[in-house]
């Protein structure tokens, strides 16, 4: 089976974006015969064309990508207008989609999900499903169990959709958890993030006492 | 009201959105409101690189040179602010949700419990409420503009601000115009 895998994250082969999309493709090359290209839209934003064309030579496509703004992010909606309409006597690949967001919870992305299955069908592509996590942010500083779960999880979807062609509702589901969080779960974690992640991030820049700077406002 | 519109029609040929907005300007300042219409095909905006330099080295400024700092200046500044776009493939057209990226410096990284889920601080005590003005396509069925909806509901939620309305162009302008102040 062959997959282009489409890695529409603005930071390119070092974003989040990439680790989950590198344990994914590491599943999905397991069954003997699979191939797999991976394509980065930030690299062929001057010329789209070019990555048009991969996108239709190929027969499966996964597009992943960040949420930005609870959607896609600006770049990645310039590669999605590119491409439709489709070419005339195209053969159009089954497409799917992977985006994570650094909240902790999915629930965020199950809007831009319904957006994507509405896209697959105004192209006439066949909609392989769309693979959603959240807390896809700071995973340097998750512990390690948590990681190597979120990890494992991406893994088995790939080595699945590698042998079956398929991304399983069931298995996307299970892999999305927790689609919200309790509030105890939600009180518990967000000082965790701010300090661990954003405060420290802030200080290893020297900018922690500038946190609140509200330099746009005349 | 300090009213901006972002016009992020890419078509410059399109002359009848291009109407549009300037009639609905006209009919708001002649309301009494002070409207300033930006057009973004005429602006430099470069993609949102992730590069978090807004959140970590230099709190609430983007550290991209471009005119997307002056357009969340205005942003900010504004009491509405009313997002305009042909629907291109049922969502915004990717030079406005270009704008919208670059807008994030206006958030504070930190989150924040908001009705259940977790979202990010505010940054500054209030937002401009934000309208939203779509220009259908040929394409538009009803669940489009359910799915657009629900995006631009959530985009508000993170954003920290109300969704004063989501119109469409097949309302005249000056209708557009006098529901600003009923909405």
């Amino acid at each position: 089976m062959q997959l282009t895998f489409i890695n529409g994250s603005p930071r390119g082969e070092k974003g989040n974006t990439a680790k989950l999309m590198d344990n994914f493709v590491k599943g999905f090359l397991e069954t003997p015969g699979n191939k797999c290209a991976v394509e980065y839209i930030v690299k062929h934003r001057k010329n789209p064309s070019v990555l048009k064309e991969i996108f239709y030579g190929s027969e499966n496509v996964i597009i992943g990508f960040p949420l930005y703004a609870d959607a896609m992010p600006g770049s990645v909606k310039e590669f999605l207008d590119a491409i439709i309409p489709a070419p005339a006597g195209a053969k159009i690949p089954s497409l799917g989609f992977m985006s994570q967001c650094g909240f902790p919870e999915t629930g965020h992305l199950r809007y831009v999900e319904r957006y994507l299955e509405k896209f697959t069908k105004r192209l006439g592509a066949d909609y392989l499903g769309s693979i959603m996590k959240g807390g896809g942010e700071g995973l340097h500083m998750q512990p390690k169990f948590l990681v190597e779960k979120f990890f494992n999880g991406l893994h088995f979807l790939g080595k699945k959709f590698g042998e079956t062609g398929k991304l399983d509702r069931d298995d996307l589901d299970r892999f999305a958890r927790p689609e919200h969080l309790t509030p105890e779960q939600i009180n518990g974690i967000i000082p965790f993030i701010n300090k661990a992640l954003w405060d420290e991030w802030m200080k290893e820049n020297g900018a922690l006492e500038k946190s609140f700077d509200r330099p746009y406002k005349k | 009201m300090k009213i901006l519109i972002l016009n992020g029609n890419p078509d410059a040929g399109d002359r009848v959105l291009e109407g549009y907005m300037a009639a609905l300007k006209e009919r708001l300042d002649e309301s009494g409101h002070q409207t300033d219409l930006v057009s973004l095909r005429e602006k430099k905006i470069r993609p949102c690189t992730g590069c978090f330099g807004c959140w970590i080295k230099t709190p609430g400024t983007c550290i991209i040179p471009d005119d997307a700092i002056g357009i969340a200046g205005k942003y900010i500044s504004s009491d509405m602010v009313i997002l305009a776009s042909p629907m291109v493939n049922g969502y915004f057209s990717s030079m406005l949700k270009n704008a919208i990226d670059r807008n994030i410096p206006v958030m504070h990284p930190h989150l924040e419990e908001v009705d259940g889920e977790v979202h990010h601080l505010k940054r500054y005590d209030s937002y401009p409420d934000i309208g939203i003005l779509l220009k259908p396509e040929q394409s538009t069925d009803e669940e489009d503009i359910e799915i657009a909806k629900d995006l631009f509901r959530r985009m508000s939620i993170n954003m920290r601000t109300n969704l004063r309305f989501i119109e469409f162009t097949d309302r005249p302008a000056a209708e557009v115009a006098d529901a600003v102040d009923i909405h």
